[in-house]
């Protein structure tokens, strides 16, 4: 299988699987006081709350690992506006947020709270301007991503975070600022501090770790209550028995994340440029959904196949061993076409023409050669059978 | 619960039968567009003298399941009347699929309508029968059967959806009861409008969900 939606979910790591394994069989006690096992618990807990804080800046005891990204995301927001009395509250987040996000401020919406979604330029970036804008006295929390899942587009965090602060300033008290970080860990570097980030969201199965484990930031002075209730834990946010065994995986996967970051990352970029590169070259009446060049995030590539159906591309790569993904309305439950897409102006046809493909650092150069031998006859043939026709040249 | 293609529905897409066009076509029909996700163009070439189908082509805009219905649809008007091409019906298609995932089964109907469509264009043109409905509660009721609710598959009459039609002029009013899944809600909306608005004397179409 030549696996190109990593952004979706990743492999586990060998590394990653064999802590767990460790932990599953050996190291399984809960974590405890003054016993052996039952401390080694907790310090692996304690070790893996320490990486992960120097990893991005901060310290330990504002790291807590949770049952997932979207766990992480639903304790952040619905933790932070619950622990704040605002008048007339107001969120804020974009239209092109994943789905855990938007799902919470939908959730908020039907509880009275009024939502901005700030729109887009045409490659995906947040219009800041507008951001600006709508932070007001009412304000109680703002939410965005650090890359977009769908298009790559690399988010100007710190830009937007200097906004909040801004505005916080202005309106005498703090707005939780909340960024979701799952779909750029694998491919960015995160310093909370430089993006004035109060609370920040992870997940463990997007870097090489296992499902089911996501991480939460929570900058030290930051109000949020639990959002569930359950037997003593390392945090009140994170209650009940831990799952050391994933927690094990996913520091390990960071682990490995870390040890050769720039390389992987520009192994990464080099195939998915031989991708981009490949596609140009072989198929006419192409888009690039996201920025060309460094504002794409190194792993991540998104093109409209003009004239054809993404859900027949896909399945006809699927049936080659080729994962990828697609934005069009006929792979969807809801059959709308995808709302990135959409939000970045392309149209209904060439949202549903769109596939995207995202690698990680075991994608091989052949893995590329393969799906661009396979991928140019599919088009050509996709192309052939369909209405709609190139116009004449 | 995984939504998934039948081995035939591969098959049909990855090698579909009687795949594109006939230049000197009788009748020939477009259904759908690329906004709503499919489009499929069917071609006619029919024996005059006995109304018998005796080629048929498609093209197809579309995703797998669409391309597999082309397929098979076609396959079965081949050789047939165009009395009795027109009377198949997208569950005998989608049954000779052995089934399609519910949420898909729009693109069945696509196919069987861009079938009938074609037929209906010969019958018109050739045989001087006018096939083009009338504005009535009738007309409406038959079109809104080709709507699907996407989580099961079925249509919106039978699954009495429709609570009320309304004519005034040529402004048609449909009142659906849709529930609060406003996933499913907005794109069957859409389809409502698309279908009813195919309807001769039909000016505007306005639906309510209740």
């Amino acid at each position: 299988m030549i696996y190109l939606d990593n952004f979706r979910g990743t492999m586990v790591a060998p590394e990653a699987w064999e802590a767990m394994r460790i932990v599953a069989t050996q190291q399984y006690a809960v974590p405890a006081p003054f016993t052996q096992c039952g401390t080694g618990s907790a310090e692996l807990i304690e070790g893996a709350q320490s990486r992960l804080a120097a990893a991005i800046g901060a310290s330990s005891s504002e790291v807590v690992f949770t049952g997932s990204g979207t766990e992480a995301v639903n304790i952040a927001l619905l933790g932070s506006v619950r622990a704040q009395t605002v008048d007339k509250p107001e969120i804020v987040t974009s239209e092109i947020e994943y789905p855990a996000t938007l799902a919470v401020y939908r959730a908020l919406e039907k509880q009275g709270y009024i939502a901005h979604y700030i729109g887009v330029d045409g490659e995906g970036r947040y219009n800041l301007e507008q951001l600006a804008s709508v932070l007001n006295e009412h304000t109680a929390l703002v939410s965005l991503m650090g890359v977009n899942h769908m298009i790559g587009t690399i988010e100007p965090l710190a830009e937007a975070g200097g906004i909040v602060v801004e505005a916080a300033r202005r309106i005498g008290r703090k707005i939780p600022f909340h960024i979701d970080f799952a779909s750029a860990l694998q491919t960015q570097r995160l310093d909370v501090d430089a993006v004035h980030a109060d609370l920040v969201s992870f997940s463990s199965n997007k870097i090489h770790g296992p499902k089911g484990v996501g991480a939460l930031y929570v900058r030290k002075g930051t109000k949020v209550v639990p959002i569930s209730y359950g037997a003593d834990s390392y945090s009140p946010l994170v209650p009940g028995t831990p799952n050391t065994m994933g927690i094990a995986g996913f520091d390990k996967a960071l682990d490995l994340l870390y040890a050769n970051f720039d390389a992987d990352v520009e192994h990464m970029r080099k195939l998915r440029d031989r991708l981009a590169d490949g596609i140009r070259e072989r198929v006419p009446y192409i888009l690039l959904n996201g920025p060309e060049g460094p504002g794409r995030a190194a792993s991540h590539l998104c093109y409209s196949f003009l004239f054809i159906e993404g859900e027949a591309i896909m399945m006809f790569l699927d049936m080659d061993g080729i994962v990828v993904d697609t934005g069009s309305a006929c792979a969807a439950a809801t059959l709308k076409p995808n709302y990135i897409l959409m939000a970045i102006g392309r149209n209904h046809e060439e949202a549903h023409g769109s596939i995207r493909f995202t690698l990680s650092r075991y994608t091989t150069e052949d893995d590329i050669d393969t799906t661009l031998s396979r991928l140019v006859p599919i088009v050509e043939r996709l192309r052939a059978q369909s209405t709609i026709r190139p116009p004449a040249s | 619960m995984a939504i998934k293609y039948t081995e035939k529905v591969i098959e049909h897409f990855k090698n579909p039968h009687n795949i594109g066009v006939i230049e000197d076509a009788d009748a020939c029909a477009t259904e759908g567009s690329p906004a709503c996700g499919d489009e499929i163009t069917v071609y006619l070439k029919i024996d005059k003298r006995t109304d018998r189908i005796v080629d048929v082509k498609f093209q197809s805009y579309g995703c797998a399941s669409n391309i597999a219905t082309g397929s098979i649809i076609t396959d079965l008007a081949k050789g047939k009347t165009i009395d009795e091409a027109e009377a198949i019906t997208w569950k005998q298609a989608a049954d000779e699929l052995g089934g399609l995932p519910p949420v898909k089964m729009h693109c069945s109907v696509l196919a069987v309508d861009g079938l009938r469509s074609a037929i209906r264009k010969y019958k018109k043109e050739v045989k001087g029968i006018d096939y083009d409905s009338t504005l009535t509660v009738d007309a409406i009721t038959k079109e809104l059967e080709h709507v699907l609710w996407p989580p099961v598959g079925v249509d919106i009459i039978t699954l009495k959806m429709v609570k009320y039609i309304g004519i005034e002029g040529g402004a048609v009013k449909v009142e659906i009861s849709g529930g609060s899944d406003e996933k499913y809600l907005e794109p069957t909306i859409d389809e409502i409008i698309e279908h009813v608005s195919k309807i001769k004397g039909v000016k505007s179409v306005s639906v309510d969900n209740v």
